[in-house]
């Protein structure tokens, strides 16, 4: 029977009680006291001697005998047996196994009185008085002489210095209220601090209160009971686990069919800790709330219909091209347009019939075409690879044809008319066509007349004509002034306004743009825009300053070409993503007033055929419709 | 080759001051450098003076800062509570010093006398809210957080003490007192976060939330700090207000409450019996002032001094409560009629709460909506088998025994009824039927762009109730279709009869306007949806080229007039309209959500 009470103290202990038991002397005398000696009297029984017996714990025995015999442990009860023994005798719990012994011992009563009062800290016996009065052993009586013989202090007759000091402090604290005696109340005084709200109206000078928003109301979904259509289903809300932790929602709504049901929130005390978080932590800025209707933002533009008449749908398609058409032009009399496509031909069509008059093949991919503007001079410019073609186009009365062969004759030694002497190009008589060939290094890229066609500007991807100037980058695109000797040259990043006359350069107008694809300028010649392979447009007003007036961010995709309505107040773009744009541009003669640009309309129906879509715009000179040349090898005319 | 010696991007010379948002805003740890204190007791300052930081314009220390106006730090500088505090550690430290040296008498008499700055809180307040309507504004949190604290356990290893505890509990029952009482409260909504209630008062909405009277949890991960330095100030701001609002309804305050009823736990109904009593005798006083010199004078005596027995009366007596309920309901003139309103959805109606019903709430809304209610237990004013009751509050699956003389209902009932300000007929609520949705009074229906079934139900109730109710002479409305005969009868003066005149032709003219619309919906088929109103400037044209084309491609006009006018827009304004698209697509996304859902719901029920 193990009992947890009993230490290892104990177990000597009550081996000496077990003992003292025996000699039928349960009270000892008070005198003899129960010294350690009394340990040593009594012979241990067990001849094991002293040796820890966790040594013997597995083993059969317990130690050895003086003459060497093992002793054997007694056969130990099983558990059940042991606690239905123990069940049924009443005296059980106060049977001790002693390990050493190898025995059960029964403890008596008074053993266990013992024992508690031990426990209990005091002393084991219990008529043991620990205060008794103390008896003196020496007697004064009759004593000769005192113990010592040091007279009296005087401070055995005196009051305390210190004691007097501090009394005194005492009363002065008590008479100065310092010390009190009641306590101090515990009711709080309530005061009506709004009682006179009139006398608070001075204005405090500290910064302006920003009140802090309120918490945000609840909604439907966040009712105890909400409509079914506010459940999320057991998908959706396992989407949610999918979702970044900022944009999961923090509340799942749930339906309880009675209010008994509503269990507590769990996070009622979290979401106040947030919200007192907010109140003291988070910076606050006053924030005007915008609460207009997006419609509003939009800007008022002129009415449309009072713009008319600008084009609006395809009237025409001219087919015919095997490839891409990559440039188109319009004759000055606006009778005839002329085309140039990747399939190596120039195409003359007529346009209010959409007939083809004339093919031309040139054999090489075109990539320019531009008629001469002088209505008498019907000579059309074809780019194609690295030449220049001068062609009759076999257009006008024989008068004209006579004059245009009187033109296009070139002589042996290169010196014409045409052109600035440009010894990176030679002049060559075309058998084939009728008309003057002019060699380039390089492939040209663009052709353009000078108003009264006495001039001609070509691009290469080598500057070609010869101008004075340096250019900063490649050349992309040229134009002459319309009124005057001025001529603009853009390269990817800046247009260069240069004077021809005075050899000189005039402006620089600093586009923004990452790469400029064309240029336009106003008939008026104040104006230029320009577009760019980014799908912007940006208009210039030259009086105004260098830099954009206006940019229209209007093509997703490059903007190809630009170009402006010889007399009426319309310009165009168009651009890869096979649309057109068509923009009202009104210009103002007088000068305090800024141009007027309204966007018109979209024009569709060009496919885009590899990323290409619209390749050129035109107008027709007189009439208010525009030429669309398609990467999709088909011309289009849209009319109002 | 100009720049070889690299200075600083901002370089001030030494000795010159510096400008604009360096001299103006300082980072938090400046402050409480400057400041000389811990951070703990800057928390705390900050909190009671409601010092906040700010965003600066520009952030000189860098973006991961916490900004404060200087003013605002050298404002908590002169702070009296600032030296308080201090003087307080000193103190505390002089306690820790005698329990150290042993000198128990001394730590005793230090810790009875220890200083607290409950007048510096005062002072604070009133500079905070210089007005009462100040305060009123800043209410919300106050009230939030009260509510919860009075349902929170007591846990002192937490310091969240009892006395704390039962201060919060009192507090928040004295605000619902008196709102009930003068029947302001106008919104009431069952969350399962709790239950919202919104009240009005001195025109300024104060919404607030109860948590359900269920045991909460304190959990770990909040620090109890910040929310205790919260506690203080809100205790003593609630505790002023209350005085405030009861003295301007001649009251006492604090309140002396029966004290029998206060140990039954009805010390919500206890204020309430206090406020009658008080306000009768408050309503009593001038009179016998005035009219002493009549013979009335004994009964009014009598009368008075009925009223001042109050608290000595026997608790189950409803006729003397009932009539002083009646009487002190004729007193208040001063009201707006929203309150005149409230005041009388509950009339004559009588309430029983059975025994498993959340009882404050409701003890709380219906005689703020001037109802009568007991409830199951003691102290409660009548019994359950009282004849006269009207309806019984019913929260569980089946009632056994059943008076037939009254309805009984589901406790949402009531607040449905509250939020619609009619009595919605109860054959929905009744017991063992599950109740119709909830719906949030919070919400504006037609501004979120989808409205529940059961709010249509509601609105129809709603038209049905009105149109009972305005035939009736003295309601307040008027009547906008017969203002004429109304002048005639003298009703009115001309002013108002030309002002209901207008408003009637104006009302002519939207509805005009609507059918209109509603016309040109239904000619435009499909397409008037997507068209802007920009687009109604050239439809004659574009209906011109849809024809030639025989392909009315009507979407993709719209579109292109949408690009078209974004095309001249400037970028600003541009990436703004972008963004309000984008605001409009994920709101109408959530709505589709809930018509797919509802879709779904209709489905499975139709199978099923």
């Amino acid at each position: 029977m193990d009992n947890v009470n009993a230490g290892d103290d104990h177990h000597n202990l009550e081996n000496d009680k077990d003992q003292e038991n025996c000699d039928d002397n349960p009270l000892p005398d008070q005198g003899e006291e129960e010294s350690d000696s009394s340990e040593d009297e009594v012979a241990p029984r067990n001849t094991v001697g002293d040796v820890p017996l966790e040594w013997y714990r597995d083993e059969k025995h317990i130690g050895y005998d003086i003459s060497g015999k093992k002793i054997l442990k007694k056969e130990r009860e099983d558990r059940l047996q042991s606690f239905l023994a123990s069940a049924d005798d009443s005296k059980s719990w106060r049977k001790v196994y002693d390990e050493y012994n190898d025995e059960i011992i029964e403890l008596s009563k008074e053993e266990v009185r013992q024992l508690r009062r031990l426990l209990k800290g005091k002393a084991p016996h219990a008529d043991f008085d620990p205060h008794a009065p103390y008896v003196d052993w020496f007697k004064w009586d009759d004593a000769k002489h005192p113990l010592s013989n040091a007279p009296e202090p005087k401070r055995r007759f005196i009051r305390s210095k210190w004691e007097a000091k501090k009394v005194v402090r005492l009363v002065r604290a008590i008479r100065n209220g310092h010390i009190k005696f009641d306590k101090p109340k515990e009711e709080q005084q309530f005061h009506d601090l709004w009682g006179d709200d009139s006398s608070t109206t001075e204005k405090t000078s500290h910064l302006s209160y920003i009140p802090a928003p309120k918490p945000k109301l609840p909604g439907h979904d966040e009712s105890y009971n909400p409509s079914l259509e506010y459940i999320p289903t057991q998908e959706e809300i396992n989407s949610y686990q999918l979702m970044y932790e900022e944009d999961r929602p923090k509340f799942i709504p749930r339906r309880f069919t009675s209010m008994r049901s509503v269990p507590a929130y769990d996070n009622a005390l979290k979401d106040a800790f947030e919200r007192c978080l907010d109140l003291y932590l988070c910076p606050r800025v006053r924030k005007k709330r915008i609460n207009i209707d997006p419609e509003s933002l939009k800007p008022k533009l002129p009415n449309r219909k009072d713009l008319r008449p600008y084009p609006t749908t395809c009237y025409l398609e001219y087919r015919g091209h095997k490839d891409a058409v990559m440039s188109i032009s319009t004759e000055a009399n606006g009778q005839w347009i002329a085309s140039g496509s990747l399939d190596g031909t120039v195409r003359i069509w007529e346009v209010e019939t959409g007939r083809c008059l004339k093919v031309l093949e040139l054999g090489e991919p075109v990539k320019y075409v531009a008629w001469n503007p002088r209505p008498d001079l019907p000579i059309l410019a074809a780019a194609a690879g690295a030449d220049v073609l001068l062609l009759n186009t076999g257009l006008g009365d024989g008068e004209v044809q006579a004059k245009i062969k009187e033109v296009l004759h070139v002589d042996k030694l290169p010196v014409t008319e045409n052109s600035d002497k440009t010894p990176a190009a030679t002049w060559l008589q075309d058998d084939k066509t009728g008309g003057i060939r002019l060699r380039h290094f390089k492939s040209v890229s663009a052709v353009e007349w000078h108003r009264k066609g006495d001039y001609l500007s070509t691009l290469s991807k080598k500057l070609t004509q010869k101008i004075p100037f340096k250019l900063h980058g490649l050349p992309v695109s040229s134009v002459f002034h319309p009124t005057q000797s001025i001529l603009f040259v853009s390269t990817k990043k800046e247009v260069r306004v240069y004077n021809l006359l005075k050899q000189k350069l005039l402006k620089k107008l600093k586009t923004g743009l990452r790469e400029v694809s064309s240029i336009a300028v106003h008939p008026a010649g104040d104006n230029v825009i320009v577009g760019s392979r980014e799908g912007k447009l940006c208009w210039f007003d030259m009086d105004l300053s260098s830099e954009p007036y206006k940019i229209l961010r209007c093509h997703p995709k490059d903007i190809t070409n630009v170009a402006f309505h010889r007399s009426r107040p319309l310009f165009a773009s168009c651009s890869d993503d096979g649309t057109a744009y068509v923009f009202h541009g009104m210009v103002y003669s007088d000068l305090t007033q800024n141009p007027l640009i309204t966007p018109l309309e979209i024009l569709r129906g060009h496919k885009t055929v590899n990323g290409r879509g619209v390749m050129d715009c035109k107008f027709h000179p007189m009439q208010p419709w525009l030429f669309t040349a398609g990467a999709d090898s088909v011309i289009k005319l849209y009319c109002h | 080759m100009v720049n070889k010696v690299t200075r600083k991007k901002h370089y001030r010379p030494p000795g010159q001051k510096k400008e604009g948002n360096a001299a103006r805003y300082v980072t938090r740890s400046q402050a409480v450098k400057q400041l000389q204190i811990g951070l703990p007791l800057f928390r705390k300052l900050c909190i009671y003076k409601g010092v906040f930081p700010r965003e600066p314009k520009k952030k000189v220390k860098g973006n991961h800062h916490t900004y404060y106006h200087l003013k605002d730090i050298s404002f908590l500088h002169h702070e009296p509570l600032l030296e308080k505090c201090r003087e307080i550690r000193a103190y505390e430290k002089k306690i820790k010093k005698a329990d150290a040296k042993k000198n128990k008498e001394r730590a005793n008499f230090l810790i009875e006398r220890r200083p607290t700055y409950l007048s510096g809180l005062l002072r604070i307040i009133k500079e905070r809210y210089p007005k009462f309507i100040d305060a009123l504004r800043d209410l919300d949190d106050c009230l939030s957080l009260v509510h919860l604290f009075a349902a929170l356990p007591a846990q002192e290893r937490l310091k969240v003490e009892a006395k704390r505890i039962h201060e919060c509990r009192r507090l928040s029952h004295e605000w619902q007192a008196f709102i009930s009482r003068t029947h302001k409260l106008r919104k009431v909504f069952i969350s399962v976060k709790g239950i919202y209630y919104q009240a009005e008062v001195e025109g300024q909405k104060i919404t607030w939330l109860a948590p359900h009277a269920l045991h909460q949890i304190l959990t770990d991960d909040v620090d109890l700090t910040v929310i205790l330095n919260f506690m203080d100030f809100y205790e003593k701001l609630l505790a002023h207000v209350n005085k405030h609002l009861f003295n301007s309804i001649n009251l006492e305050y604090p309140p002396i409450l029966d004290p029998r009823l206060e140990a039954l736990a009805a010390d919500f109904y206890a204020l309430l019996r206090f406020f009658d009593a008080n306000t009768r005798t408050s309503l009593l006083n001038p009179q016998t002032s005035s009219s002493s010199q009549f013979g009335q004078v004994d009964a009014e005596d009598s009368e008075l001094r009925l009223a001042q027995l109050q608290h000595q009366l026997p608790l189950n007596e409803p006729t003397a409560l009932m009539h002083l309920v009646e009487d002190a309901s004729g007193m208040d003139e001063d009201e707006d009629e929203d309150t005149r309103e409230c005041k009388k959805l509950f009339k004559n109606m009588k309430f029983f709460l059975s025994r498993e019903v959340h009882r404050e709430s409701l003890l709380f809304i219906i005689p703020a909506f001037g109802g009568m209610v007991s409830w199951e237990g003691d102290g409660a004013p009548f019994k359950e088998s009282e004849k006269t009751i009207t309806h019984q509050i019913v929260d569980r699956s089946t009632q056994t025994h059943k008076f037939l003389s009254r309805d009984y209902v589901q406790p949402q009932w009531v607040f449905d009824c509250v939020n619609n300000r009619i009595i919605l007929p109860t054959e929905d609520y009744l017991v063992g039927r599950d109740p119709p949705p909830h719906l949030s009074p919070f919400v504006d229906n037609d501004a979120e762009g989808y409205v529940p079934d059961y709010a249509v139900t509601l609105n129809k109730l709603k038209a049905d109730a009105k149109n009972e109710i305005l035939p009736l002479p003295g309601v307040g409305k008027e009547d906008l279709d017969d203002p004429q005969k109304l002048l005639d009868a003298g009703v009115i003066d001309r002013a108002k009869a030309i002002e209901a005149a207008e408003m009637k032709q104006k009302m002519m003219a939207l509805e005009k306007e609507y059918h209109d619309e509603l016309k040109l919906e239904l000619q435009g088929g499909k397409y008037s949806s997507a068209i802007s109103n920009v687009d109604k400037q050239l439809p004659d044209q574009e209906k011109e080229g849809g024809e030639d084309t025989n392909l009315p491609d009507y979407q993709q006009m719209a579109e292109d007039t949408d690009k078209l006018s974004k095309v001249m827009m400037s970028r600003k304004k541009k990436s703004l309209y972008e963004a309000m698209q984008i605001g409009k697509r994920t709101k109408k996304g959530k709505i589709d959500l809930l018509h797919e859902r509802k879709k779904k719901h209709k489905e499975s029920h139709k199978s099923q």
